[in-house]
């Protein structure tokens, strides 16, 4: 008896993976078989005229108007799957954890603290494609996450034209600044948790207002893309001034290593004190940007170089002027296998580069296990620090991301 | 006895772990008969390797890659920049191709139907709705019926591409799924028309096919595929993530021998060497 145990024991293990593969497998039983064969019969059945055992076969205008009916019938069903198949849904969330060292347990109001250790839900976005004709679709992504009211983040048309292999794009609505690598890149996809500390700074919320045009040429080695837009961001309802700004990017690949070049050229009204109806300053930025793939099996650099001009905050005095400031990052991911990558991120902001000391920058890392298609975990630390001083504000953040 | 029982169940519950992990190929429904008959070749050789095969489309083996959930994608088209671009960003990695076999894209007519032959400046504008009736190529006065494959698959992109020299495809072009489907469709509607792999034409006439309108119209075979004199030939590829290694690398070295190539040709793809 333990014997027969141990060998149906040792069976049910052994088959196990069997029945974890990834594969659907279709059975058809004998039975089914016969099921089926008789419901045909039956069918046959009910052509035989009543009190006759002599079965009649359907007359050929008889099986035209059926297949008709089955046609008729399967154009409809075809039309509303064309429709559905024009509809595309894709998403993700990233629950997370996170540990800051700046955190005291402390209430500063009835419902504020200075406490930032908690469980949130960095993101949860849904993406609705509708490509309603070849050349053109519509995008429409809310932002569920961060805990407050839901907020759009891309809501834009697309019309692509189809006369040339350029496929020069007009996208009007609201979608990325067309800036540098980081901001394009999607959240889902960037390997530290938050973007560099420059690109939050300069380019806040990552999204504008506006119309862009954007293509590909040379045997999609070239591509370009040029943005009329707000220069508000995405925070503001209204532009406060007239002038709108202009942002573009071109960028090239030369096998493993990818260039751009980007611009951003804009103005913005800003209140000082004393002077409630503003002043308008120039708001400009000048970036670099590349990825290179290196002869290093699995290993990928990036980077990307930012100066401008930033207007002041409002509510300054009246002689305070527009800075120049500067910032860059620099990315190194390794990957091991299809599941493990291990990031290195430094990244720095000089908001004045004018004033001595006053640049921060951050090194961080991540540890990402890509758990299968779907999900992944991320472990990443970042420690922030000042050009003359290194503050208790490093952050530990262990995140969940599931994507479909 | 105890303990002996616990260390067989335990050691029956670690095999899968330890056992060779088998190579996934995925994608081009054009290439999966192919594929699947070099893997069974290979692993009748290599009893110790396991390769899988599933088709789904040119566009769904290169996404199965670019996510690592297969490690050799298979496609009729080459791999599109946008797609190289997130193998870069998951993967630092440009990916690498093989070219296993060539194929001449073959144009299906039905049997019945007195064409013999298009230009390809006529395939573009038929597929493209600016010719609709079959006497405006030399034919019945008969409206064209349009077969496809569907926007997944490489063969799609190709004909597109290549024929279509990238317009769109006229609205009530008909989609299938599978180079089998179009040419049953094919060989079914006399006034059909349907592309193709060339291994999969059976029962069907395929068109002579010309370069203009004064080039004479060539038909695929072997040697107007390998000579190139046939306007619409393409590679099908293997792409995958890093330099194979291993049994994957023995499978390609394989698959690109005189024993694959001859497999290549068995079902009806012309050999790359």
């Amino acid at each position: 008896m333990k014997m027969k145990l141990l060998v149906l024991t040792l069976a049910c293990a052994v088959s196990l993976p069997s029945f974890a593969a990834d594969e659907p497998v279709v059975v058809i039983a004998k039975a089914d078989v016969d099921a089926a064969a008789s419901a045909v019969a039956a069918d046959d059945d009910q052509q035989t005229e009543p009190g006759s055992d002599e079965v009649t076969s359907p007359s050929a205008e008889d099986l035209a108007g059926r297949l008709d009916s089955i046609t008729e019938a399967f154009t409809e069903a075809r039309n509303t799957l064309d429709n559905l198949n024009r509809m595309r849904f894709s998403g993700y969330i990233q629950p997370q954890y996170l540990n800051d060292e700046r955190s005291i347990n402390e209430l500063t109001g009835v419902a504020a603290t200075r406490n930032r250790d908690q469980f949130s839900v960095r993101r949860a976005r849904i993406k609705f494609a509708y490509q309603f004709s070849p050349t053109s679709r519509f995008i429409f992504q809310p932002d569920f996450g961060t805990g407050g009211a839901p907020t759009l983040k891309d809501g834009y048309v697309e019309y692509t034209e189809p006369w040339t292999t350029w496929r020069n794009t007009l996208t009007a609505g609201q979608f990325n600044w067309p800036f540098g690598f980081e901001i394009m890149y999607s959240s889902s996809s960037r390997e530290m948790p938050e973007r560099s500390n420059v690109v939050r700074t300069l380019f806040p919320g990552e999204r504008d207002r506006g119309a862009m045009l954007s293509g590909v040429g040379f045997g999609e080695r070239f591509n370009y893309r040029v943005a009329v837009v707000n220069g508000t961001g995405t925070a503001q309802t209204f532009d406060f001034n007239k002038r709108k700004d202009v942002v573009a990017r071109v960028g090239g690949t030369l096998g493993p290593l990818d260039l751009g070049v980007s611009l951003y050229r804009g103005a913005e009204l800003v209140s000082l004190t004393g002077l409630t109806r503003g002043r308008e300053f120039d708001k400009e930025r000048t970036g670099i940007d590349f990825q290179w793939v290196t002869p290093v099996p699995g290993l990928g650099v990036r980077g990307e170089y930012i100066r401008g001009v930033q207007p002041p905050n409002p509510g300054v005095a009246q002689t305070v002027r527009a800075a120049d400031v500067d910032g860059w990052y620099a990315y190194a991911i390794q990957n091991l296998g299809t599941r493990h990558q291990f990031v290195v991120r430094v990244d720095e902001y000089d908001p004045n580069t004018d004033t001595n000391n006053n640049a921060t920058r951050t090194i961080g890392g991540s540890y990402i296990f890509h758990w299968d298609a779907n999900s992944k975990f991320m472990f990443a630390y970042e420690q922030p620090e000042l050009e003359d001083s290194d503050p208790d504000d490093n952050v530990f953040t262990l995140r969940y991301q599931y994507s479909f | 006895m105890k303990k002996t029982t616990i260390t067989l169940l335990l050691a029956a519950l670690a095999m899968p772990l330890f056992a060779a992990r088998p190579i996934t190929i995925k994608g081009s429904d054009t290439m999966v008969i192919m594929n699947a008959k070099l893997a069974e070749a290979f692993m009748s050789r290599n009893p110790s390797s396991t390769i899988q095969v599933t088709g789904g489309g040119s566009g769904v083996g290169i996404a199965a890659l670019i996510n690592g959930t297969t490690d050799i994608a298979a496609a009729s088209r080459p791999i599109r920049t946008s797609e190289i671009d997130k193998l870069k960003a998951r993967f630092a990695s440009t990916g690498f191709a093989y070219p296993i076999a060539r194929d001449g894209l073959s144009v299906y007519l039905n049997e019945r139907n007195p064409v013999r032959e298009l230009s390809l400046q006529q395939l573009q504008e038929i597929y493209t709705g600016r010719i609709t009736n079959w006497n405006g190529v030399g034919g019945n006065d008969a409206t064209i019926i349009l077969y496809s494959r569907e926007n997944s698959s490489g063969t799609y992109q190709y004909f597109k591409d290549n024929v279509l020299r990238g317009k769109d495809y006229a609205p009530r072009t008909q989609t299938l799924q599978g180079t089998a489907a179009v040419v049953n469709a094919v060989s079914k509607d006399p006034n059909g028309i349907g592309y193709g792999g060339a291994a999969y034409a059976k029962g069907i006439r395929f068109a002579a096919v010309k370069k203009d309108a004064k080039s004479p119209g060539i038909v695929p075979s072997l040697e107007t595929v390998r000579s190139g004199d046939y306007p619409i030939t393409r590679f099908l590829f293997l792409y995958t993530r890093t330099r194979p290694s291993g049994a994957m690398k023995s499978f390609i070295d394989w698959a690109l021998g005189a024993e694959g190539q001859k497999i290549v040709s068995q079902v009806g793809y012309f050999p790359v060497k």
